[in-house]
């Protein structure tokens, strides 16, 4: 009997400390972690081309307004509109690609990565073909302009809208 | 009389998206001690791990501090993180929408999601205690202003005009006129094909500031539409001598924006013409 007591008592203080542990898990907090900046990219293997580097990893701007490309925006969104290969399955979509890159001091672009986003801004996806044509097309603008600050030649994250209605984009 | 009340609404608009008064909280609650360490962490730098990680600390003293998500998401914003950026967002307008909806609008705008924009803004100026001189976040332009520009990219141009005259009829005197108010007026009215409408806006608007290329550019535009190529190319060729200006304004309307190729094309159209 009393053997049969000991293993309730141990079987009962099991389960408090499981209970107790369980209740611990869901109440502990989730720390996000942050990069140093927003915006930062660190070099992936999986998605970054080796070639791109940048000239001074230490003071990469994140401002926007800085980068531009020749010949400005309507110049850029013609590029785009023009390589663009539409394609029937494209047509589904109706949405948004927010893709952010960087271009470093030599105006050379690279550490793509992406949103894609519906109608209402929520998040979705499309279908590969279309991903990979947009990406891809991104990839491929070749002139753009690299940040100058205070005189100096600098690196800088940027990033582009591209919002499609029915598979075709529109300019801004 | 127009300047002292843009500067006493900047004032307010400036409380408004600020931190708030902590005074008014208890001493020692933790809703005060949220809204002192917003104070002090005014200077980390914007988009920074450290001003990330303070707003993470005020959001936990005080989780419905609407100012501190609003904060938090701008750099998600400005550096192509709209996910990020309108969850944050998002949570602002819930617990505050009076002083948070015409900042989602505003970057709906930007991201050129007009109609997210104007279902934002319809909604604000129904609200109760809406203000009625809403000013962008630069504090450049009334938001009104920013509806009317969405309804047009739109389509809807008579909805746009109407929405900007109404709010240019609502100022009490000729300085409350923006900086390129007018310019937006006879914007839209060259788009709905109103062209002497068009050339009043742009007489008002050069009263204003002489200093917008695009002012010039749509006014040629205006007259091509009145079939007056001689008029047309005359400001044509004043846009094209202001973009070549090193002091000329550009930006501050947000839509419909002219480069200078877009002036030389119209120069050479009418050239082959003539």
């Amino acid at each position: 009997m009393n053997k049969k007591l000991t293993y309730i008592y141990l079987a009962t203080l099991l389960l408090l400390a499981f209970g107790c542990n369980t209740q611990k898990e869901s109440e502990k907090e989730i720390i996000p972690v942050y990069s140093e900046h927003i915006g930062d990219t660190p070099f992936d293997p999986k998605l970054d081309d080796v070639n791109f580097k940048f000239c001074d990893t230490t003071n990469v701007l994140h401002h926007r307004g800085r980068i531009s490309y020749t010949g400005g925006t309507p110049a850029m969104e013609k590029e785009l509109i023009e390589i663009y290969k539409k394609q029937p399955e494209f047509e589904s979509f109706t949405g948004y690609f927010f893709v952010r890159f960087a271009v470093n001091c030599k105006n050379e672009s690279g550490r793509f990565r992406w949103q894609i986003v519906d109608e209402d801004f929520k998040e979705t996806t499309c279908i590969a073909s279309l991903k990979k044509e947009i990406i891809t097309n991104v990839k491929n603008l070749e002139y753009w302009n690299h940040p100058i600050y205070k005189g100096e030649s600098h690196d800088g994250y940027t990033f582009l809208i591209i919002k499609i209605k029915n598979g075709n984009i529109l300019p801004s | 009389m127009k300047k002292v009340t843009y500067i006493i609404l900047l004032c307010f608009s400036a409380f408004a998206y600020g931190q708030g008064n902590c005074l008014l909280y208890p001493e020692g609650s933790n809703e005060r001690k949220a809204c002192e360490l917003a104070y002090k962490g005014k200077e980390l730098k914007q988009g920074s791990k450290a001003s990330q990680m303070m707003f993470d600390s005020i959001i936990k003293l005080n989780p419905n501090y609407a100012w501190a998500y609003m904060e938090k998401s701008v750099p998600y914003f400005k550096r192509g993180f709209i996910l990020e950026g309108l969850q944050l967002l998002d949570k602002a307008v819930e617990l505050e929408p009076r002083f948070h909806l015409t900042y989602r609008a505003y970057w709906y705008f930007q991201n050129r999601n007009y109609k997210r924009c104007i279902e934002d803004l319809e909604r604000y100026y129904k609200l109760p205690n809406a203000f009625i001189y809403e000013l962008s976040p630069g504090g450049d332009k009334d938001m009104r202003i920013l509806l009317g520009m969405a309804y047009a990219k739109l389509g809807d141009y008579e909805k746009g005009i109407q929405t900007i005259e109404n709010c240019l009829k609502s100022y009490q005197r000729e300085d409350d006129f923006g900086l390129t108010d007018y310019h937006t007026l006879g914007m839209l009215y060259v788009k709905n094909k109103q062209y002497e409408k068009a050339l009043k806006a742009f007489e008002n608007q050069l009263k204003i500031t002489e200093d917008y290329p695009d002012s010039y550019y749509y006014a040629g535009l205006a007259y091509k539409g009145l079939q007056k190529q001689e008029e047309a190319k005359i400001q044509f060729e004043k846009a094209k001598d202001k973009f070549l200006d090193s002091y000329h304004i550009r930006n501050g309307y947000l839509c419909f924006k002219v480069y200078y190729a877009d002036v030389i094309k119209e120069i050479e159209a009418l050239s082959d013409k003539s």
